[in-house]
């Protein structure tokens, strides 16, 4: 697979705190990756040490095949950046902003022209015509996602991109990666779960400086498997002959007629599909819980 | 170089939206208008005063050196502090906000920052300080008629070069310290140890501090050329050292 970015073996520590302790992952071309850690993980500082911001104690970056180079800004061409909290010139307006980035990167005028109208556009900033300064925090980061977009990066790399917005800025930021995810692949850090699962085919758990967990989320959840079993029974008495049959520490009751079975392998699944013919109860409907990426994260900072 | 220009431009737009250019040129106007003026007036102000005792203070009528004195204190003094206020920000501001980020990740090196940073401050100064003089100097002619000046550019440029080692002091303690405190702390370091130094008469010709005063003994012919070469020549060396270690330190820092 053609991996844009490649970590291998990162440390990093501040002082006496270990933040990243041998960090290894790949981002291979087109996916969109999330970035999952709980707060002070280490997701800010991997995002900094890729982008040449900070330096790495040990270990290797490359970036479309480049070796990342503290201080250097090679590897930057490659690369576009939302930091958290983007900070702009207040005094500039969307468009000029944009034609300095456009600038700085080293496009031609008609680029940055070309460049500017349709980033405006997409992030919905095309009719602002009032200075960064008075812009609501939800529109500077739609501009900081126009900023990093300018020069058409092969790796867009967002910095929990939707943690300080509201449902509304959320969706909006989340639908922008969604338009752009055929063309340049998302790195995004965040540890808003559910835009995860919204939008990403690819993770990784970041935990006391370590990847805990790493893989396509189809993968992931294939290797959790299932978490237990739904049963909806047709009438109250075949649930209580069920329940009989099955150590209360495993039941959760949802109504009087329905019942979640928690299971850890395909094998106590086996045993309930047993217990359900023994018996003789045939449940209205009968349906696997897949793990959410909730329950990932959760299994694997644990 | 394309990064360069880039920078520059961003940095004199800046400079013009956020009023640092109207401050300093007003300011630094204020200065050449005043300095003349101060000159023609004093006497006419402390003449006749009592001084105790039946002393009564008589003082000649000012001439044109007098004009220069009024300019080199006002210059070195209030022209100083206008501009170490307009541009303590410089780099502090912008690594405390953060607005360098985006910046550096399109691509723009961090030596480039810097001396983009530096040029158009020298710029700004070299501006205010050069509208200063033809005031002043405008002023002392109206009044007092044409002067022959026989060193011109070191008489009047020694103010001038104190005011980049003050700009290149604040890029390097913004650098360090990442907030208007190290840049403000440098310059005052600089400032109280170069003026305990004068105290030394054997370490004076040396001091860079010292120009800041004007060099007004070579317009009165009591000083010549060679006695304020050593602290040029410190003064230049200093503003490179601190320009060199601003983009040593500012390559090494973590951001």
């Amino acid at each position: 697979m053609n991996e844009v970015l490649s970590i291998q073996n990162l440390h990093k520590s501040f002082g006496a705190a270990k933040v990243l302790q041998g960090i290894s992952l790949g981002v291979p071309a087109g996916s969109v990756y999330g970035f999952l850690g709980e707060n002070g993980a280490g997701k800010t500082t991997t995002m900094k040490i890729i982008l040449g911001l900070l330096q790495g104690d040990r270990g290797q970056i490359h970036v479309c095949g480049e070796k990342v180079r503290f201080g250097h800004t090679t590897t930057n061409r490659f690369l576009g950046y939302l930091p958290d909290v983007p900070q702009f010139y207040p005094y500039m307006r969307g468009r000029e902003y944009l034609k300095f980035s456009g600038e700085a990167a080293g496009l031609s005028h008609s680029q940055i022209h070309q460049r500017s109208g349709e980033l405006l556009e997409l992030v919905g900033l095309g009719t602002v015509k009032k200075k960064i300064g008075a812009y609501s925090r939800g529109m500077k980061q739609r501009l900081g996602m126009a900023q990093a977009l300018i020069h058409q990066p092969a790796v867009l790399i967002c910095d929990e991109p939707t943690s300080a917005l509201d449902p509304t800025g959320r969706q909006e930021i989340l639908d922008i990666l969604r338009a752009i995810r055929a063309t340049t692949t998302v790195i995004f850090s965040t540890h808003i779960l559910g835009d995860v699962e919204r939008i990403c085919d690819r993770a990784a758990v970041l935990h006391q400086g370590r990847i805990v967990l790493e893989g396509s989320l189809g993968d992931l959840k294939a290797r959790q498997g299932s978490q237990g079993l739904r049963l909806e029974f047709a009438s109250r008495e075949d649930l209580t002959r069920f329940c009989e049959r099955v150590l209360d520490e495993f039941i959760e009751l949802i109504s009087q007629t329905s019942v979640i079975v928690r299971t850890t392998d395909i094998r106590q699944e086996h045993q309930v599909i047993g217990m359900l013919a023994d018996a003789t109860i045939v449940p209205l409907s009968l349906e696997a819980i897949s793990p959410t990426i909730e329950s990932l994260f959760l299994e694997a900072v644990r | 170089m394309r990064g360069f220009m880039v920078f520059c431009r961003k940095e004199l737009t800046e400079s013009y939206r956020s009023y640092r250019l109207v401050i300093l040129l007003v300011v630094m106007a204020l200065m050449g208008i005043m300095s003349p003026f101060t000159a023609m007036i004093l006497p006419d102000i402390l003449s006749g005063s009592d001084l105790g005792g039946g002393l009564i203070l008589e003082l000649p009528e000012p001439t044109s050196f007098d004009s220069w004195t009024q300019f080199f204190s006002n210059v070195s003094q209030m022209g100083m502090l206008a501009m170490i206020l307009v541009f303590a920000g410089l780099m502090a501001s912008e690594l405390s906000k953060g607005t360098l980020i985006p910046v550096l990740t399109k691509g723009i090196p961090r030596g480039t920052v810097i001396l983009a940073k530096f040029t158009v401050a020298t710029i700004l100064w070299s501006l205010g300080y050069a509208v200063s003089w033809i005031i002043c100097w405008g002023y002392t002619i109206y009044y007092w008629g044409a002067q022959d000046f026989t060193h011109p550019w070191i008489t009047f440029c020694a103010p001038w070069l104190v005011g980049e080692l003050f700009l290149a002091l604040m890029i390097l303690g913004g650098t360090l310290v990442s907030n208007w405190g190290g840049s403000l702390g440098v310059v005052a370091v600089v400032v109280i140890t170069g003026n305990l130094v004068n105290l030394l008469p054997e370490v004076r010709p040396y001091n860079p501090i010292t120009l800041a005063a004007g060099t007004l003994g070579l317009l009165d012919g009591s000083h010549s050329v060679e006695d304020f070469t050593p602290a040029i020549a410190i003064c230049v060396g200093a503003i490179v050292l601190c320009l060199i270690l601003s983009i040593v330190v500012f390559k090494r820092k973590q951001l």
